[in-house]
């Protein structure tokens, strides 16, 4: 394979490496050192993409993030498809697969071309807006082919092979820019002893000194940028990363960095034979201090046809040609307002290829690179401008034409040369994108001709960002920004590195030329391109400005300015300055677009980094999981918790169902003995001679005089009077108690009693401490759990020595237990605390002496059913936050004569709070006792009442109980308590209508015997 | 086993020891991780991270005032107090460390079964003032990194500033750990701790380890205890 435009020397290559690529099916080779788009350049390549809106051939313009046009669809297989990566940015391995994102069928014959090319000026700004407008419910069947006619990439269908993670990096001074800025100023800080992150986008640090004619100290400038990169990689108080983009910069100096590890390589980590590395990682850098030396881009000119593959940027001439050794074409034309871009004329000329002309908007360029271009005898135009390209699928030639920048008009008659490439310069844009990550403004500067970045506390700049471009000043504005961060850091004797010696050039000032003007009318001329990637024009942007749009932030949004994945890196300025012609202002006065995190697309996988799949979230398990796991636990999520749902027997290859599980569970515990793992109850343990006074002002009921072996329940509400917690709290001693919590409410409650005891009451003695993982807890209940409780502990177990609500300490299967005779399910219980640690030991102890009662384990499922039909409330099911313990009918538990007030007692004492129509919780019993009525669903009490009806309540908690052998439900009723008895009625979604009797909360065993036996 | 009122200081706090008065089999937060094959023996492997659990330690938890504790932790443990937030103070051995971890709040560690005695001595020193100690010793473990890569591996996983300009020897800190939060302290120059909730350990060990897959890394466990 040969390739064409490939030079015989030069360029940063191993040309005995030949890697061998394919582009839309077709086989190419290159060399080790390429990249996607030098590769394709050096194969002579011109169209690599179709554009977005017009399907116009367009080929590769630039040599660095801001291409707009080479933007491929890479990966050899379909789970490693990546869309959007900028053939410029991708380095060339062996086998890499490339396809374009845009052109169907191919680039070369492009259907949605014809309507491009025949419908183009029907295409105006807004034009999807305007013509797919109605009927609104065909908007997703237009979109579904628009998007297959135009868009970008697409997604991989298969799940990524691949790792990602996070790094999370902290430093003295992080340096974003290994050009010649960048490393003096990361050499400057990291000798001072700072800790240095120098980060660079590109496979090789140097910038702009690995394509530059200049010397340093006598040698190439690449030769200094090696050896200085070499002495960076030396020191151990300095990382280095390459291909690494700064791509958000967010508040307190957090920078975020997007490294690819293996994507140089080949299309997934593994096919680079690095299984198990990571593929790109997120840096998340903790920077004191960051040296922003993004350096600038070039902005081309914006003129006819300005998009017919052969119109590049100036610079990404002279890159292709000293970095990759690729002369893009054979015949040359320059259009210029500045001297820097007159380096792309010599670089061209030493190729060995025809430079036609150079030509120059300025009167009287004298600069000493004009002066080198003259001497070499090339031709230059001054006081003109390439006016318009011929050619379709490549330039055939420049029409040039003297103008009138100031009038904007032509003034001469238009020569055509002949030449198969153009060479733009329009000037630089600094880089400003991260300085205003975090909302600062870029403040224009006439004598620049571009943004400068708004002053960012903590952030210095250095170099082309802040518009010093020629070598020697940049060199010497970076040694002086490394010094000022390292000393701003802390490190005072930090100085600025001694410079090497660049010989000074003079340069002539450019013109502010942005815009060539036509022969005809902006409207009327060939498409004149700003924004390349999303097909903005110069008359888009006139038009948006005749319709009504004066700002710059809404011009971009009416004509996509800017948007897609180069974020009007090449037309975002040339955009503004056309604005602020058509609306006679000046460019900062049309607003300036302020730029959002991220610089450059970044990938899902590193965002997301290790927190996917099993990682996603954390799982929580009790000492017990083991043993649930064994036995066949259906598992349910209560916050991160994973706890047992039900345990399904499996006999006879059939698996129980849920209902017949919880059906055998719940006959269980009510006729014989079951077992729960309450562990994950939070728990709270308090100390201080103030713990009881303490326990009075946040419980609505009393603890004044709860003894020590004594339990009691308590109900916890907010300042509002609403419930917000519930759960039983033991006198351990008259200092020391123990609260439990409901699993959910654990770590907020332990944060409602610090903030209570640190912001009001802070002279209580008293402390709170998180036991909940360090005690086991297992409930075991039923009329046959004192027998099997007798066989296992040396606690006396009689009834009148140890009564419900008492606690005692003793053995159980010989671990030291707290035993505590408290009841969710209205059977006799005992919830049994072991030190975490040998809970396994007891629960199977219990096990091996509980066959002989039938002991069976139940889940959550059954504990609901268990307590629902004792009418035990769950806060944050039954309850809202907007229900009051009067509400739930808990009176009992209410001590308004406490002596101190109690967090809420205020908010229970308005009126509204003793309303006697509010939502009162009751008992509801359908009629039909196979009906289980759906939680949520509303109560009303005309069923024959028009939509919309009067809603009255809603159920809460709904289950079918084996012992009732009917559907119960819990509900929130309005006025429910005067209720009893009356019929209420329940719409569904379907249709149909269920009846229901109000009844008491409590269904089974209403005078509570069987928790006392 | 002891009274379950322990008259102290004319207060009246329960105190516990958890301990089994015969051998009984206990399980580690790293148990159900060690059923899963994600937890080794500990088999003096060195590679270039390596995380060892220390199971069944003592932990303690002090609540109170600075120059009130300080006092009776001397004359009880030989360990004074950390004079700075953040401190950690290890004795001579590294068997034994006392920690801040906030304003009125340390973390002591002790090898396993001292810490019911301890505590008893400390409450008898400490009289009638005002503190508390709890007992968190089945819901906690600590567990070791070292090798070339901890600090790499550290990286990966919390933000803390791990290098020893962030973390020297003798600091420790509460920091976040993946999705969760662990102490992560630097007892010495050769590795680093972690202490882990309970119910938390077995993610902490799944994300070590995947976190770890590039350099290998183990997590081994003393068989039993």
């Amino acid at each position: 394979m040969t390739q064409p435009n490939r030079l015989n020397q030069g360029g940063r290559l191993d040309r005995s490496r030949r890697l061998s690529f394919t582009f839309n099916g077709q086989q190419y080779t290159g060399f080790a050192g390429d990249t996607l788009a030098s590769a394709l350049l050096a194969n002579g390549v011109d169209i690599v993409n179709r554009s977005f809106k017009y399907s116009r051939p367009r080929g590769i313009t630039a040599a660095g993030p801001e291409e707009p046009n080479a933007i491929m669809q890479l990966g050899a297989s379909e789970a490693a498809q990546v869309p959007n990566v900028r053939a410029t940015q991708q380095a060339l391995y062996d086998g890499l697969v490339a396809r374009s994102t845009n052109g169907w069928p191919s680039v070369q014959r492009d259907v949605m071309s014809w309507v491009g090319r025949l419908g183009g000026h029907l295409m105006p700004p807004g034009f999807y807006y305007k013509t797919f407008m109605a009927p609104a419910s065909m908007w997703m069947t237009y979109e579904k082919w628009i998007r297959k006619g135009a868009g970008l990439g697409r997604s991989p269908a298969e799940a990524d092979p691949d790792i990602y993670d996070h790094l999370n990096q902290h430093c003295d001074v992080l340096v974003i820019g290994a050009g010649p800025a960048g490393l003096t100023a990361a050499l400057s800080a990291a000798r001072a002893g700072a800790r240095v992150i120098l980060c660079d986008e590109q496979e090789e640090m140097g910038g702009s000194l690995l394509d530059s004619r200049e010397s340093i100290d006598d040698a190439p400038a690449a030769a200094w940028a090696e050896q200085t990169v070499a002495e960076l990689a030396g020191m151990d108080n300095v990382t280095l990363l390459p291909r690494t983009t700064a791509n958000g910069y967010h508040d307190h100096n957090f920078v975020t960095l997007h490294e690819r590890r293996t994507e140089h390589l080949a299309d997934t980590a593994a096919a680079a034979g690095r299984d198990g590395e990571v593929r790109s990682r997120l840096h998340r850098v903790r920077a004191e201090r960051v040296v922003l030396a993004s350096g600038s881009h070039e902005r081309p000119l914006v003129y006819a046809n300005n998009d017919v593959p052969g119109n590049m940027v100036a610079g990404a001439i002279s890159v292709y040609l000293r970095r990759y050794g690729v002369a893009p074409g054979q015949k040359l034309v320059l259009s210029t307002n500045n001297d820097h871009a007159y380096r792309a004329a010599l670089d061209w000329k030493e190729a060995g290829r025809e430079v036609v002309a150079v030509v120059d908007s300025r009167a009287n360029p004298d600069g000493d690179l004009v002066k080198q271009v003259r001497d070499s005898g090339i031709r230059v135009v001054t006081g003109s401008a390439v006016m318009e390209a011929s050619g379709s699928q490549r330039v055939t030639g420049a029409r040039v034409v003297a103008i009138d920048t100031e009038r904007f008009v032509v003034t001469g008659k238009v020569e055509t040369l002949a030449c198969d490439t153009i060479a733009s310069s329009g000037g630089y844009s600094p880089v400003v994108h991260l300085a205003s990550h975090t909302g600062k403004r870029p403040q224009w500067r006439d004598d620049l001709l571009g943004f400068v970045p708004g002053e960012v506390k903590s952030m210095h700049f250095a170099g082309g960002v802040q518009g010093v471009y020629a070598l020697g000043e940049t060199l010497a504005d970076g040694g002086r920004a490394g010094a000022e961060a390292a000393r701003a850091a802390g490190f005072a004797q930090a100085e600025a590195i001694t410079l090497p010696s660049v010989e000074a050039r003079h340069e002539s000032p450019a013109s502010a030329l942005y815009q060539v003007p036509h022969e005809k009318t902006t409207l009327r001329a060939p498409k004149q391109f700003v924004d390349l990637q999303n097909d903005v024009t110069a008359a888009a942007v006139e038009l948006a400005t005749r319709e009504g749009f004066e700002s710059i932030e809404h011009v971009k949004r009416y004509t996509a300015l800017g948007f897609g994945t180069d974020q009007g890196k090449l037309g975002n300025i040339n955009g503004m300055a056309i604005a602020a012609r058509c609306l006679h202002r000046a460019i900062p006065d049309v607003g300036t677009t302020v730029f959002r995190p991220n610089y450059t697309p970044v990938s899902f996988g590193a965002i997301v980094g290790r927190h996917c799949g099993e990682l996603f979230d954390p799982e929580r398990y009790t000492a017990l999981h083991q043993w649930h796991v064994e036995n066949g636990a259906e598992f349910e999520d209560v916050g991160q918790w994973k706890r047992p749902w039900y345990y399904p027997r499996k006999t006879g290859g059939k698996t129980e169902s849920l209902h017949d599980a919880v059906a055998r569970e719940c006959l269980a515990v009510r006729e014989k003995v079951g077992i729960l793992d309450a562990s994950t109850l939070g728990k709270i343990d308090i100390q201080g001679p103030d713990a009881r006074e303490f326990l009075g002002r946040v419980y609505t009921n009393k603890w004044a005089k709860l003894a020590p072996g004594r339990v009691r329940y308590g109900l916890m509400c907010k300042d509002d009077g609403m419930l917000m917690d519930d759960g039983t709290t033991s006198c351990l001693g008259d200092n020391h108690f123990l609260m439990t919590t409901t699993t959910g409410g654990a770590a907020t409650v332990l944060e409602w009693l610090e903030l209570w005891h640190q912001t009001e009451w802070p002279e209580l003695q008293v402390y709170f401490n998180s036991v909940t993982d360090h005690w086991a807890t297992m409930t075991v209940t039923g009329p046959e759990a004192r027998k099997l409780m007798s066989e296992v502990t040396d606690i006396d177990l009689d009834r009148e020595q140890f009564k419900f609500m008492d606690w005692k300490q003793g053995n159980v299967a010989g671990v030291p237990a707290r035993v505590f005779r408290i009841s969710f399910t209205g059977e006799l219980a005992f919830e049994i605390n072991v030190q975490a640690n040998y809970a396994l030991h007891v629960w199977k102890t219990l096990f091996a002496h509980g066959e002989k009662y039938e002991l069976t384990p139940y889940g959550t499922e059954t504990m609901h059913v268990l307590r629902a039909e004792k009418g035990l409330i769950i806060a944050g099911q039954d309850t809202d936050g907007s229900v009051t313990p009067e509400d739930l009918g808990m009176h009992w538990a209410v001590g308004y004569d406490k002596p101190f007030s109690w967090i809420g007692k205020r908010a229970l004492t308005r009126p509204d709070t003793a309303r006697t129509d509010r939502k009162q919780l009751v008992g509801l019993k359908p009629k039909d006792p196979k009906v289980v009525l759906e939680e949520g669903a509303q109560i009303v009490l005309d069923p024959a009442e028009a939509i919309p009806m009067t809603m009255m309540g809603h159920v809460t908690s709904s289950y079918y109980s084996p012992v009732l052998k009917s559907g119960f439900a819990l509900a929130v009723l309005k006025g429910g308590r005067d209720r009893m008895g009356e019929t209420v009625y329940l719409p569904m979604a379907d249709g149909t209508t269920h009846e229901a009797e109000v009844v008491s909360t409590v269904f089974v065993d209403p005078k509570g015997e069987r928790q006392n036996v | 086993m002891s009274e379950a009122h322990f008259e102290a200081n004319g207060g009246n706090v329960a105190v516990f020891d958890t301990h089994p008065s015969e051998v009984i089999a206990a399980e580690s937060p790293l148990h159900w991780s060690r059923e899963r094959g994600l937890v080794d023996d500990v088999a003096g492997h060195d590679g270039d991270v390596k995380v060892v659990e220390r199971p069944f330690l003592g932990h303690l938890i002090l609540r109170g005032g600075a120059i009130t504790l300080d006092e009776a932790v001397r004359a009880e443990l030989g360990i004074s107090l950390p004079g700075k937030p953040l401190g950690l103070n290890v004795d001579a051995d590294g068997s034994r460390s006392v920690q801040w971890l906030s304003p009125d709040e340390w973390l002591v560690i002790v090898p396993g079964g001292e810490e019911f005695e301890l505590e008893n001595r400390l409450r008898e020193h400490l009289g009638d003032a005002h503190f508390a100690i709890v007992n968190v010793s089945g819901g906690q473990t600590l567990v070791e990194l070292s090798g070339d890569k901890a600090r790499e591996l550290l990286m990966k996983s919390v933000t803390y500033d791990v290098h020893s300009h962030g973390l020297p020897v003798g600091k420790a800190v509460g920091t976040v750990f993946a999705k969760t939060s662990v102490v992560l302290r630097r007892p010495n120059e050769t590795g680093f701790e972690l202490v882990i909730r309970r119910s938390f350990a077995d993610y902490c060990v799944r994300w070590l380890l995947d976190a770890g897959r590039e350099y290998g890394l183990r997590v081994e466990s003393p068989s039993s205890r």
